[in-house]
Order: structure tokens, then C-alpha cells, then sequence
């Protein structure tokens, strides 16, 4: 800019007075930034996301399936207490039905001994090691214990992770990993579709409801206050009872009940929206009710419904889990969640990892969705927050 | 002389709403009136004298609890909202808050095309494109802004933006229910320019509500004043501000702030007293007499009809016939 | 003459998702004692994010950057929440646009307005504090004043609300009001009815009331100096006659002429600022107004003008009235030469 030019008149520039700065952002846009930049939300958002990769890509990796029994490998737990072999590099593992299972030293379950003799008077049982070398366990006192050659107790043991199973099997031999990764695919399909079920009811009635308002409200309100007024559980497990097993069945118990939440969400969000200004001139324009309800009501009642859908989603898997838990859930050998906790319980004391580590799985289900569902709400409606 | 008849005549118009306790909210009371083509008859009150729950019920956003509106001198409060639909095309409204009016989630685009779409207006994409950006060029606007949201303009722009959404379909009567209220002054100026030029350009009828008598002048034709549901004063808009008769419309034109620093300290200013009375039950005879500087016992209890003071000027006040 | 508030330099930003927007930028004034001042401008403009600076009630991201605010000679940046409240409501006290927001709906006015006065002297008895909020309503013209302490924010109307909040802020006789468009949501008839209540309370009282609006006419009823502000800076500060009667700035006259004038002639279209309000988060780069402005030059896009003497106690942040500015098509200084 010189000096002669520095006064120069510009005029009155239209196009430059209503030009609009801000980057062009929609409305998803904004949420989603909203979204993740709250720590706890972006968290709980890649929680789920290894969640699906676990459960659809998993199955994938593994040697076994959920079904697949190996009754000799009952019950082994992920960290194995080993004791050393007669070789070098090689270690034995007691199980719980006294018998001995060779484990190397990557961790790796080698073999089951053969079991040769029980010598009653003496409290040990010989194995054969090979065709020349037997191997006694000893259970004169706890610890059970393994000999060595000079027939002396070895009290010192090792531990190690178990590099077979790698987080153990359950009392008929199955790969707990593997079938948590059927279990979390299952307990989260039951449970997205069941919330999409519910999110399409409970729109429909909901929205229609909010919208005609008057009488067929008070009628439609009515019917929901009653269905509401029976415990949810019971109900699920009265329509389970009516169905045949199977996953179809629990889906339909789980979408025949939980819209009713939604419905109440989406009638108040329309009862609100539905005297604004927008509204109001969508129909002083003419259009048509379906218009309205698609293109102006619906959408902008979306915030609320997304945060009732995600929350919809821990208490779906909580429900499936707990029908699979006191066995109307989904019928064996299928996986869940809720299957895996209930065949855990037997062997509650012994093998508590059994149920420790499904019942993991449904914490890390259920917070992950609970942070979602609350990032979602803080990132669709900043007002609330103040 | 004029066969034509009036774009708009309302007649008897009454509007309750039924509250809690079997009560009913006098929104609008008995009021009449009529704007001819190219007029514009302004609508003023403080807030809750029923002046945009007039404008509604003409607009049959709210069903009429008795009397007639006429189109173009169709009747239309009788007919349902199916029936109604070609006639929407005739009338259009601007609505008060920029923010609240337009559907945070449309893009304005979106938002001005949907008149066309409601009736059905384009055949094509094209078309439909093509008379959206031209609306937009018209408001002030260009193509770039038409992709954005509405929450990324300013009051201003979105006023702009209800104005093209209202005018698309080339109305013939367009209610604005005070469409600047809520907008800074110096976008107050731009909106009141922007709708007279529509209305020069494509000779539209207003029903102008407002609350602010200063640019209702602007705008006017004839001007109406309301309180508490009834049409109290009515007149040609330069004789309402040279000659008001009724006692609120005096009180409300010196309520006005002056930008006259030197008038304004000098001026002693007699202002209204006191707030509107519940339109649930309204008091008595006339309904300003609570706080009205001359009421006499013939306004508590007689209501004063609206009646022709000298011509054209009508007013509904005990005190201007009884001299 | 003594200053109740002297504030210098100040700059407050809000965190938005799209960015900072600067919505002060760099903002001195000060107000005497006894006098009242007006801060006009449009939304967006940052006058009342000047006034919350002053309070300190900044909701949400929002912070001041820099600069100090100074209340009786007291620096209040910084200050803790504790030490401010002690402040809040005793030397400055604040009433918004929106009364029913500031009422909390559950408690009876009477109460509010009480548990203030108890709030800064605990030793006030029930009955003196009663009384003395009786006192309050009755200096605000609220009508039955000692029968309608029991009611609740709901029972009033927007006007009353709006007289409950003044006395609640006049309980402890402050030293500044400061009113955030205390009548813009109300109609011009009560926005009457209010403006002359503070101008009664304010002769009663002695205070400094800071009044910000978006009205030039409401100005002119109430306010003896303007600053007028436009994107987050003051463009221009002079008593209410010379804003009036010889505006120094291009945006002022544009306000003072988009004013419907009841005298004028119908038929003459109003004179309306062209454009928009700029966008806080990207201020332009010279002076805010530039791109709305009819004699823009070159320099106003680039360069933001500093602040010029035309004056006493009359300043104005434009180029025109920079020394070689053109003085062909110059509005400014055809004046000045006009009027020596």
C-alpha cells in the first residue's frame, strides 16, 4: 500500500459486507467436533470400536470355535501354576481333576499324561512321562505337588501364562476367548437391534402421539402409563416363555418393551417442537403433515432420541444378559454374555475367572455406551451443560 | 368505484382459547377490518393485546372461534386445512424470530424451496434451483450462502432468508407478525426497506404487526391499534401519529424513546401507567379503562363501540363522542 | 472528577468449536461518579461482553485475555469468586435483559430481594430486612408493595419482574448499576415506565448506572455519555449531544440515520446500514466496519485505525479524521471545517 494509494475510495462493497466467515459446518459437523474433544466420550466411542473389531474380526484369529469341547483340557485357567518336568524346558501343570498336563516353556499345553497307577497308602498317583519315566503327583498334604526323581516334594512352583488358551477354558474344555468374542457379538447384535426396533416404535408412536396431540394423546399416553406400569424383567421373561429359544425370540422381547421409554422422549421433544416458529411457518407454507414430521420435527428431535438409543443399548445387553444368566437366554452351544456367567457360576469358587472375565466384558460394554450416550448428549445440546 | 374486492377482509373475527378452570383467553375479540391490493394495514399493541394471535387465526394456524376471514373474498374460515391448501399459496407469513423460524437442520436452500416443493411448483431440479438462487440474488444473498445453515447467519440474513421463503411463491398477501422486533436497528432499516420494495415490485398486501409505532409508519397504509383483543383505533397511518384519539394510542406514541437528546431531557412525558390486565378476564366496559387518565363510570361499564370520528379515523372511545 | 470504574485495555475471548472468538478487543473507558453512561451497539458488538467482563460473570468459555478493570480504585482481574462476590451486589450490581432468568421461580420476591441485603449485612434482623425491602418495592413504584413480598416471580409481569430485579440491585446501594438492555424484551410502554424509574432512583441515589443497549433513543431518554461500539472495539465516545448533533463516525451517523424519525415524511425510505455485523471469530484486519462502510478507504481494510481527539471528552476511531485523509467526499472533515 503506497501512500497514493492508501486513501483510495472503496466503495461500498456489497458481496464483501454479507460474506460469511465461518467454515460451512452442518449440524453433524458440530456434533462431531463437540463429540471428540470430551475426553470421556471419544474414550468411550474407540472402547466400542475395539469392541466390534474384537467381536466381528476375532473370530477370525483363533484356532477354536465356540462350540468346539476338549474334555481333557477342562478348566484350565490363563495362569498356569507348573511345576518342572523330568526334562529340561519342560514343566507339568495340575488340573483340577488331578491329572498332569505337560506345558513347555513358551506356556504351551503339550499333553495330557497318561495315568498309570494310584497308590492310595502313599497319597500319589504315577503318570508315565514316556516309556521308562514315571511321574508322581502327590497329594499327601496341600499344595498338591509334583515329585522329583529323588521322590521328593517339589514344593517351589513357577507361574505361567498359558499360551494355548489364552485366557483359559471352561469346565467342558472350550476357549473362554473365543467364545467371548461370539458372546460380545451376539449380546451386541440382540442389543442393536433391539434399540433400532425400539427407536423406530417408539418414533412412530411417539411422534404421532406429540403431534396429533389432544385426545388421541391422552389415549396413546394411557396405553404406555399401562404397559409401563408392569416390571419391564417380568415381562421380557413372561414373552420369552411364550417363544421358542433362540435369538430371534429374545429380540422380540427385548423391542416389544423397552419403546415405550422412547415414545415418552420423542412425544415430549414434539409437544416442543411442534409450537415453534419453524413449524408453525412449515405449515402456514402448506406442507404436508409428512413433510413436516420427516423434515422438520423428526430431525431436529434427533438429539434426544440418539442419546435414548445409545443409553437403550447397555440395558439391552444387561436384559439379554441377564435372561442368558438365569437360562432363558440363548439356547446352548451358542455364546453370550449372560450363557458364559451362568455356566460360570457353578465353578464359582474354583474357577472364578470363568465368570470374572465375561462378566468384564459387559462392564466395558456398558460403560463404553454410557460414555457415548453421554458425550452424545453434551455434544448435541451444549446448552445443558451450563 | 372499487369493485375489486379487498385481498383480506376480516369481519366479527374472534378468537379463545380455553385455559385450565374452564376459563377462556380473550385473544382476539371481535375485530375487523380490510387491506385492499398493494395496501398495508399495520397491526399495533403491546405484546399480549392479540395481535399476533390475530394473525395467526387469519392464517388459520389457529381455527377461528367466530367470524369470517375472506381471501380475495372467499371465504376460508370455514374450510378444512386440505381445502385450504391452494389458498396457502395466496397468503404467506414472516414470523418474528429469525432463529426460531428457520429449521436449524435445513439447509436455506432447502428452507426457501420448500414452498415450491409443498405445492409443487418446479418440474425439475433445475428449476426449482434456478428460482431458489434467483429469491436469494433478490434478498441480498448469492448462491454461496444457499448450501449453509441457518445458524451461521446473522439476524439479519435470516430475516432475509424468511422474507425469501415467504415471497417465493409470489403471494398476495403476506402477514408479517413483527418481523423486526427481534432485529438490531440498523437491520431493522434494511428489512422494513426490503419489504416495501417487494411490495412495489410485486404489489403484495401487508398485514404488518408490530409493536413499535415509530416503524410501523414506515411501512402503513392504515394502521390499527389494539388492546387486549379489540380493535381500538383505526385511521390512515399519517392521521393516527398527527391526531391520535384514543387515549392508549396517545399513550403509547409518547411511550416511544425520542433520539433526540435535547427534546428528550426537555419533553415531560406522559406515558401509559400500569401493565395490561389478564385477557382471561378482561374488566369490564372499556377494556383501557384501568389505566386510562380519563375513565369515567360510563367506562366501566358501557363498551365502546368503533365508530367513525371524522372520516376514515375510527375509534372506539366514549370520551371523543361525548365532546 | 472521580472515577468508579476505569477500565483499560481490556480483551475478553470465548472458546467456541469454531475457533476464538475475540469478542473484546482492546476496550478503555471510564465512568465518574454519579454519572451515567451508555454503551450502544448492535449484537455482536460486545457490549455486554464488557459489561459481564466488569462483573466478572463470564458463562462458559468465556475469559478475559488482558487489560484491567478497576472498581473504586480496586483491580478486579484476578480477584477470587469469594472476594468478588463480596463485591458483586455491595459496589457494583447488575440487572439483565431477561428478569424471569436472574428470579429463581421457587422463592418469593420478597425473600430474594432480602436474603441480598442479608447476604452483605448478616446482622439485619427478619422484620428491619423486611421493612427494608418494603421500602425497596416502594422506591420502585412496585403497586401494594408490602403485599406482594409473598409473591413469586410468575405472579408479576415482564414490567414488575423488571422493577423487582432493579431493587434487588439497589438493595445495597451500589456505587455503579449496571443495566444489560434492561427494556428490550419489554414493550415501549413499560420500556417507558422503566427508563423513568432509573432515572428517579438514580437522582434519589447518586450512583453510576452503565446502561447498554442497542437503541440510540433509549440512549438519549437516560444517558448523559455514549461509547458506541461495533466489532468488540469503541468507535467512537462523546457526550449525548455531539453524538447526536455531529457524529464522528461513519457508523454512528449510520445508526442515528436508520432511527425512524416520527416527524419525517413516510415516503422517504430509511436509511439502513448495508450488510452484516462482522464475524468475531475472523475480524477483519483494519476497522470493523469498513466493509459496511460508504467511504471506506484502501487504509480502513488494512490498517485499524487508532483513536482520534476531536475534542473534548469526543474521540472517534476512524481514518477520515486522520490528518491527510481527502477531505473531498469526506463527511468528517467538511464538518469540522463547517464548525470550527
Amino acid at each position: 500500500m503506497t501512500e497514493h494509494t492508501k486513501w483510495e475510495r472503496v466503495s461500498g462493497n456489497e458481496e464483501e459486507a454479507e460474506r460469511i466467515y465461518r467454515k460451512s459446518r452442518s449440524f453433524l459437523g458440530d456434533v462431531w467436533f463437540r463429540f471428540r474433544h470430551k475426553p470421556t466420550a471419544l474414550c468411550g466411542f474407540i472402547l466400542v470400536l475395539i469392541l466390534l473389531v474384537f467381536c466381528l474380526a476375532g473370530p477370525f484369529f483363533t484356532p477354536y470355535t465356540y462350540s468346539e469341547q476338549n474334555n481333557k483340557m477342562a478348566s484350565i485357567p490363563p495362569l498356569l501354576t507348573v511345576y518342572p518336568g523330568p526334562e529340561e524346558g519342560s514343566y507339568l501343570y495340575i488340573t483340577q481333576g488331578m491329572k498332569l498336563i505337560e506345558v513347555d516353556n513358551e506356556g504351551n499345553l503339550v499333553r495330557q499324561l497318561k495315568k498309570k497307577k494310584d497308590d492310595n497308602a502313599q497319597k500319589r498317583t504315577s503318570f508315565v512321562w514316556d516309556d521308562d519315566t514315571l511321574v508322581y503327583l502327590d497329594y499327601s498334604r496341600l499344595p498338591n505337588t509334583v515329585l522329583d526323581k529323588e521322590g521328593n516334594r517339589i514344593e517351589v512352583s513357577q507361574k505361567k501364562w498359558n499360551h494355548t488358551y489364552l485366557l483359559g477354558t471352561d469346565q467342558l474344555g472350550r476357549d473362554i476367548l473365543t467364545r467371548l468374542m461370539y458372546g460380545t457379538r451376539i449380546s451386541l447384535m440382540v442389543a442393536f437391534i433391539a434399540a433400532l426396533v425400539n427407536m423406530v416404535i417408539g418414533i412412530a408412536y411417539g411422534g404421532i402421539s406429540g403431534y396429533l396431540g389432544g385426545r388421541t394423546d391422552t389415549i396413546m399416553m394411557r396405553i404406555v402409563d399401562i404397559i409401563s406400569t408392569i416390571p419391564l424383567t417380568l415381562y421380557v421373561i413372561l414373552i420369552k416363555m411364550c417363544l421358542d429359544d433362540g435369538l430371534l425370540s429374545i429380540i422380540i422381547a427385548l423391542s416389544s418393551v423397552y419403546w415405550v421409554d422412547m415414545a415418552r422422549v420423542v412425544r415430549g421433544e414434539m409437544l416442543s417442537l411442534k409450537n415453534q416458529e419453524f413449524v408453525l411457518a412449515a405449515r402456514t407454507i402448506g406442507s404436508s403433515t409428512k413433510t413436516i414430521l420427516l423434515n422438520h420435527l423428526i430431525p431436529n428431535a434427533m438429539g434426544p432420541i440418539l442419546v435414548t438409543v445409545t443409553m437403550l443399548i447397555p440395558s439391552a445387553i444387561f436384559m439379554e444378559a441377564f435372561m442368558s444368566f438365569i437360562g432363558i437366554g440363548i439356547a446352548p452351544p451358542m455364546a453370550s454374555l449372560g450363557t458364559m456367567c451362568n455356566d460360570a457360576t457353578e465353578t464359582l469358587r474354583t474357577n472364578p475367572y470363568q465368570l470374572f472375565l465375561p462378566a468384564l466384558v459387559i462392564c466395558v460394554i456398558m460403560f463404553a455406551f454410557n460414555f457415548v450416550g453421554d458425550g452424545l448428549r453434551d455434544a448435541l445440546d451444549p446448552k445443558l451443560k451450563k | 368505484m372499487n369493485r375489486q374486492p379487498p385481498v383480506l377482509q376480516v369481519e366479527g373475527l374472534t378468537k379463545h382459547f380455553p385455559v385450565s378452570g374452564h376459563k377462556v383467553v380473550h385473544a382476539v375479540d371481535d375485530v375487523s377490518f380490510s387491506v385492499s391490493r398493494g395496501k398495508t394495514l399495520g397491526l399495533v399493541g403491546e405484546s399480549g393485546c392479540g395481535k399476533s394471535s390475530c394473525a395467526r387465526t387469519i392464517i388459520r394456524i389457529y381455527e377461528p372461534t367466530a367470524g369470517r376471514i375472506l381471501l380475495d373474498g372467499e371465504e376460508i374460515s370455514t374450510l378444512n386445512q386440505k381445502q385450504l391448501l391452494p389458498y396457502r399459496k395466496k397468503m404467506q407469513m414472516i414470523f418474528q424470530d429469525p432463529y426460531a423460524s428457520l429449521n436449524a437442520r435445513m439447509t436455506v436452500h432447502d428452507i426457501i424451496a420448500e414452498p415450491l416443493r409443498a405445492h409443487r411448483v418446479c418440474s425439475s431440479r433445475q428449476e426449482e434451483n434456478e428460482m431458489v438462487s434467483d429469491m436469494l440474488a433478490r434478498v441480498g444473498l448469492n448462491k454461496e450462502h444457499a448450501n449453509r445453515y441457518a445458524h451461521e447467519f446473522s439476524g439479519g440474513q435470516r430475516q432475509r432468508v424468511g422474507i425469501a421463503r415467504a415471497l417465493i411463491l409470489k403471494p398476495e398477501l403476506v402477514i408479517c407478525d413483527e418481523p423486526i422486533s427481534a432485529l438490531d436497528v440498523s437491520i431493522q432499516a434494511q428489512v422494513v426497506n426490503m419489504l416495501r420494495h417487494f411490495q412495489e415490485e410485486l404489489a403484495l398486501t401487508y398485514l404488518f404487526i408490530a409493536h413499535d409505532l415509530s416503524m410501523v409508519r414506515y411501512v402503513s397504509d392504515d394502521v390499527g391499534v389494539m388492546y387486549l383483543g379489540q380493535l381500538v383505533e383505526k385511521c390512515e397511518a399519517d392521521e393516527i401519529y398527527r391526531h391520535p384519539l384514543h387515549p392508549y394510542t396517545v399513550g403509547l406514541l409518547s411511550s416511544i424513546p425520542v433520539p433526540n437528546p435535547r427534546m428528550a431531557k426537555a419533553r415531560e412525558k406522559s406515558g401509559l401507567e400500569g401493565d395490561l390486565p389478564s385477557p382471561i378476564d378482561p374488566p369490564a366496559g372499556c377494556r383501557f379503562h384501568t389505566r386510562c387518565p380519563y375513565a369515567t363510570e360510563q367506562c366501566r361499564q358501557e363498551m365502546p363501540q368503533l365508530k367513525e370520528a371524522s372520516s376514515g379515523h375510527f375509534v372506539a372511545c366514549h370520551r371523543i363522542f361525548n365532546r | 472528577m472521580e472515577h468508579i470504574l476505569e477500565v483499560q485495555d481490556l480483551h475478553t475471548s470465548f472458546l467456541t468449536s469454531s475457533g476464538e472468538v475475540k469478542a473484546v478487543r482492546g476496550v478503555s473507558f471510564t465512568v465518574e461518579k454519579g454519572e451515567s453512561i451508555g454503551i450502544v451497539g448492535e449484537s455482536g458488538s460486545g457490549k455486554s461482553v464488557t459489561s459481564l467482563s466488569v462483573m466478572q460473570l463470564l458463562a462458559g468459555t468465556g475469559r478475559i485475555v488482558g487489560g484491567s478493570v478497576k472498581l473504586n480504585g480496586r483491580e478486579l482481574v484476578g480477584l477470587s469468586a469469594k472476594e468478588m462476590r463480596t463485591i458483586r451486589g455491595k459496589e457494583v450490581a447488575m440487572i439483565f435483559q431477561d428478569p424471569m432468568t436472574s428470579l429463581n421461580p421457587l422463592i418469593p420476591v420478597g425473600e430474594q430481594v432480602g436474603e441480598m441485603l442479608w447476604s452483605h449485612d448478616k446482622a439485619l434482623s427478619k422484620a428491619e430486612r423486611e421493612a427494608r425491602v418494603v421500602d425497596l418495592f416502594q422506591m420502585v413504584r412496585i403497586p401494594e408493595a408490602d403485599k406482594r413480598l409473598k409473591s413469586f416471580p410468575h405472579e408479576f409481569s415482564g414490567g414488575m419482574r423488571q422493577r423487582v430485579m432493579i431493587a434487588m440491585a439497589l438493595a445495597c446501594k451500589p456505587d455503579l448499576l449496571i443495566a444489560d438492555e434492561p427494556t428490550t424484551a419489554l414493550d415501549v410502554s413499560i420500556q417507558d415506565q422503566i427508563l423513568k424509574l432509573m432515572r428517579s432512583v438514580q437522582k434519589e441515589m447518586g450512583m453510576s448506572i452503565m446502561f447498554i443497549t442497542h437503541d440510540l433513543g433509549v440512549v438519549a431518554e437516560l444517558c448523559s455519555r455514549v461509547l458506541v461500539m461495533y466489532g468488540g472495539l469503541i468507535m467512537e465516545e462523546a457526550n449525548i449531544f455531539d453524538i447526536f448533533e455531529q457524529p464522528l463516525h461513519p457508523y454512528t451517523m449510520g445508526l442515528i440515520a436508520s432511527i425512524p424519525d416520527l416527524n419525517q415524511d413516510k415516503k422517504k425510505r430509511l436509511q439502513p446500514i448495508i450488510g452484516s455485523p462482522p464475524d468475531m471469530i475472523h475480524p477483519p484486519a483494519g476497522c470493523p466496519f469498513a466493509p459496511r462502510c460508504p467511504y471506506a478507504c484502501r487504509i480502513c481494510l488494512e490498517e485499524l485505525p487508532p483513536v482520534f481527539r476531536a475534542g473534548e471528552g469526543h474521540s472517534s476511531r476512524c481514518w477520515l479524521l486522520d490528518e491527510d485523509a481527502p477531505s473531498t467526499g469526506n463527511p468528517l472533515k467538511n464538518r469540522k471545517e463547517g464548525q470550527p
